[in-house]
């Protein structure tokens, strides 16, 4: 034992799968199911080249069942070039946001589909700056969010303790709060598309409207007022791609609904 | 090739980081933010929140309740026009014309706003606007001679189905 574990020490490569693993039962053989993965690539070191689609063949049987697995596998396997943002692997942090097989989604929620003739084509978010690769530029959809003070806002807070909120109002939040903005709404938005220096985008008015109805927040006027123009809101013509491609299944169509209807009620 | 590229990347950031330092103490929608088509659209640091345009209802929710209320109002209107004739209440009449007339101005004021805003397109996106704006009043007032002088829409509509 000792001297197999020296062994592995002394072999340049770094590997777990040589060490322990061999001492321990063979797996069982599956069969080979290789999948192409055509991955969108550009490198910013290189302006003039233009951006193109590489190809990756893999193995499924040797990878998880998730698409961000298998771009981690090709990534530590293939090509450690190829420049994506993961974290959590389950879908709480939102950076994995891309577009695979033409629907903005996280891959680390979709599964790969396991149909081998097909190939699965991603690309990064739609319609954004690109840094590199699969890394979107997300610098104007974080300003819009920071625009819409997306805090608790109140000048008469409770002389002791906490806000307290009736059952019904904490309802209201519920299908707001739970938002990662992985901006997969607001980028296959086709208003956002063409007006994303103004528009504001799905995923930031629906967090606007999160904090409209907040029973505990005071601010909701002025809230209300700052969209109160041709281009924040208005932009938005029910187009629902929003709520169509919300990997975490929410409704930000239906916020939107809800501040139009609340703005014009006023 | 290639040099047009590097401009195309490195250009567009200096004169907008340069123009945007300028335009935060001035108006929001001055001359002097180049909107530069394929560039960063970025206004202010990387820290610094989005800014809103001045806020009126006109253009915000006045707008909007007065667009959908005219889409709902013509669902009645246009089957009352189907069960009279234009001849004999020609009040309905005039009211359908004037309202079509409004609903294709506002969707295709729509289309204008998405595609031409005059920050993007500071030529073409005026003359596009203005130009909407003569042919709907022209339309009204082609429609009121038509309503008053011949059989008007509702009829002509009935005698090209019938056609």
């Amino acid at each position: 034992m000792q001297s197999v574990i020296s062994a592995a020490r002394s072999s340049t490569k770094r590997s777990f799968s040589t060490s322990a693993r061999r001492w321990q039962a063979v797996p069982q053989q599956k069969p080979v199911l290789i999948k192409e993965f055509k991955i969108y690539r550009w490198n910013p070191d290189e302006p003039e080249k233009k951006p193109e689609l590489q190809s990756y063949k893999i193995d499924l049987n040797q990878t998880g069942p998730m698409v961000l697995d298998a771009l981690i596998k090709i990534k530590n396997e293939m090509d450690p070039t190829l420049t994506f943002r993961r974290s959590c692997r389950e879908g709480i942090c939102g950076s994995c946001a891309m577009n695979i097989d033409g629907q903005n989604t996280l891959a680390c929620l979709c599964r790969i589909d396991r149909n081998e003739s097909k190939n699965t084509k991603i690309y990064p978010l739609p319609h954004m700056y690109i840094v590199k690769d699969l890394v979107p530029d997300m610098t104007q959809f974080y300003k819009q969010y920071k625009s819409i003070q997306p805090w608790l806002q109140n000048d008469n807070p409770p002389e002791k303790g906490e806000f307290l909120q009736s059952p019904e109002d904490r309802k209201k939040l519920d299908g707001m709060y739970e938002c990662i903005l992985c901006a997969c709404c607001s980028t296959s938005c086709p208003s956002y598309w063409w007006n994303q220096d103004e528009y504001l985008g799905p995923a930031t008015l629906m967090q606007a409207y999160r904090w409209i109805a907040d029973s505990r927040d005071s601010h909701g006027a002025e809230r209300k007022e700052r969209l109160q123009n041709e281009m924040s809101l208005y932009r938005c013509h029910t187009i629902f791609n929003c709520s169509r491609t919300c990997p975490k299944g929410l409704n930000p169509a239906a916020a939107i609904a809800k501040i139009k209807l609340e703005l014009a009620a006023d | 090739m290639s040099s047009s590229l590097v401009l195309h990347s490195t250009l567009p950031r200096a004169l907008t980081r340069r123009v945007v330092q300028r335009s935060s103490i001035q108006s929001r929608y001055n001359t002097t933010f180049n909107y530069v088509p394929g560039g960063p659209i970025l206004r202010g640091t990387v820290n610094d929140p989005t800014t809103f345009p001045k806020p009126s209802p006109i253009h915000g929710s006045y707008h909007w309740a007065f667009e959908r209320l005219l889409s709902a109002g013509l669902v009645p209107l246009t089957a009352a026009a189907f069960v009279t004739s234009g001849s004999n209440y020609p009040i309905v009449d005039g009211l359908l014309g004037v309202s079509l007339v409004m609903h294709s101005h506002l969707g295709f004021d729509s289309i204008v706003v998405d595609y031409l805003h005059p920050r993007k397109f500071p030529i073409l996106g005026p003359i596009t606007t203005w130009t909407l704006r003569v042919a709907t009043v022209a339309t009204l007032v082609g429609v009121y001679q038509f309503n008053t002088n011949d059989i008007g829409l509702t009829e002509l509509i009935a005698k090209a189905w019938t056609a």
